[in-house]
């Protein structure tokens, strides 16, 4: 048994169609997570439409998806209306909310299709969309255990990890992981000792095969967007080999950030992990790859 | 007036001038095969270890057949065929990818640099 990550958007904040953007993607989150048969959608930005236009040539085509959205910025859901297998009779996308009789993200979505900001109506879709729940945060979803647990963005945000059968992927977006007294801070010539990073959520990427986590600054453009919500490369590396995970995805690129730039915190992350000796590959995110543990 | 008049504003004849296809090329600079140039044509082209495979590779460490070349809308797909050792892009192991150029591809011992314009 495989799990199967393929990167569908992986740019942060607004959707950046451009020469420059044109290896890493422009489309806003959307990361699709597969154990066997069942999918499950991290997010709906710009690039769950590409998604929805690949998942209806697959043979069968997938006719239940499992859809778990980390928050609600813009960012995060605007593709919802244009996913086509919402308008496939028989087709049932379940929306997770965080615990038991939470559907605040069902009523996001259909609040989304509201006539002021939508021509089509969330009721004409029937009962394809369906709010579905993570009691107590964790849920059995076909023999995969999926769990969710908070993170650090205004207004709240939830990662996910997903195991079954010894395989491990963890989303972990929208998140910042802050610095903390007697970090080195910025480390511009990368000479710091490893960062204090949250325990909570170095257990929760324990081991994991892939960690997908927010990575959306350097060091330098960190310094001037402390609590935005976004976490610098260097910090999420660091996390990264506190949790021993053996790869890690840097992801929610900067929209400012050139393939170039994005290529070059790769670099610097791939140095630093192999200063503090830790066996972890390092990639970025990048759009229509697919990846395979 | 001519029909290719450019300087006519809103002339109805003229417009941007798209190609249908775009031209792929794999670029060998390490392993066995040695320097070659390889277009990328036809629905499906294989790299491996297979006799008819069209990038064909001798090593021990290839699969008969690694890996696939596929066209994607005018892009070019790459897939791992479950092969022992994997396909490696820039550095990372991906079971499948869209290619961009000067993209760096591992297949056993070989590597290649992908050109598409």
């Amino acid at each position: 048994m495989a799990a199967f990550v393929k990167f569908w958007g992986t740019r942060g904040s607004i959707p950046t169609p451009a020469s420059w953007t044109r290896v890493y993607g422009g489309n806003t989150p959307c990361v699709e997570v597969r154990f066997e048969d069942t999918i499950f959608v991290c997010d709906a930005g710009s690039g769950i439409r590409e998604l929805g236009k690949d998942l209806l040539t697959r043979q069968p085509p997938p006719k239940d998806l499992h859809l778990l959205l980390t928050h609600a910025h813009w960012d995060h859901i605007q593709g919802f209306p244009f996913f086509a297998p919402l308008y496939l009779p028989g087709m049932k996308i379940r929306v997770y909310g965080k615990q038991a009789q939470d559907d605040s993200p069902y009523r996001l979505l259909s609040g989304q299709m509201s006539s002021s900001y939508f021509p089509v109506s969330f009721r004409d879709l029937g009962d394809s969309v369906v709010a579905d729940y993570l009691p107590e945060g964790k849920k059995d979803i076909n023999g995969v255990l999926v769990s969710s647990f908070a993170l650090n963005h205004p207004g709240g945000c939830i990662g996910y990890s997903f195991s079954k059968e010894g395989r491990k992927i963890v989303y972990m977006t929208d998140n910042e992981l802050e610095i903390q007294p007697g970090d080195t801070f910025p480390d511009l010539d990368d000479a710091g000792p490893l960062r204090n990073v949250p325990e909570d959520l170095v257990a929760m990427a324990r081991d994991a095969d892939l960690l997908i986590a927010d990575a959306q600054y350097d060091e330098k453009t960190y310094e001037a967007r402390l609590k935005w919500g976004h976490s610098c490369c260097f910090s999420a590396t660091d996390l990264a080999i506190q949790a021993k995970v053996k790869n890690l995805a840097l992801f929610h690129h900067d929209p400012e950030d050139t393939d170039r730039g994005i290529d070059e915190k790769v670099m610097a992350c791939r140095r630093r992990a192999t200063r503090h000796g830790a066996k972890l590959a390092i990639c970025a995110a990048r759009e229509g790859v697919e990846m395979k543990f | 007036m001519t029909e290719i008049d450019a300087t006519i504003t809103g002339n109805a004849h003229i417009l941007r001038r798209q190609r249908d296809t775009r031209r792929h090329s794999l670029e060998q600079f390490e392993g066995d095969g040695g320097a070659r140039v390889i277009t990328l044509e036809g629905d499906e082209m294989v790299i491996g270890r297979a006799p008819d495979a069209h990038v064909r590779l001798t090593s021990k460490r290839a699969s008969r057949q690694h890996a696939f070349l596929r066209p994607h809308g005018t892009d070019c797909m790459i897939f791992d065929n479950d092969s022992h050792n994997g396909v490696f892009l820039n550095g990372v192991k991906v079971y499948s990818a869209v290619l961009r150029d000067g993209d760096v591809i591992q297949v056993a011992d070989s590597i290649f640099v992908y050109s598409g314009d």
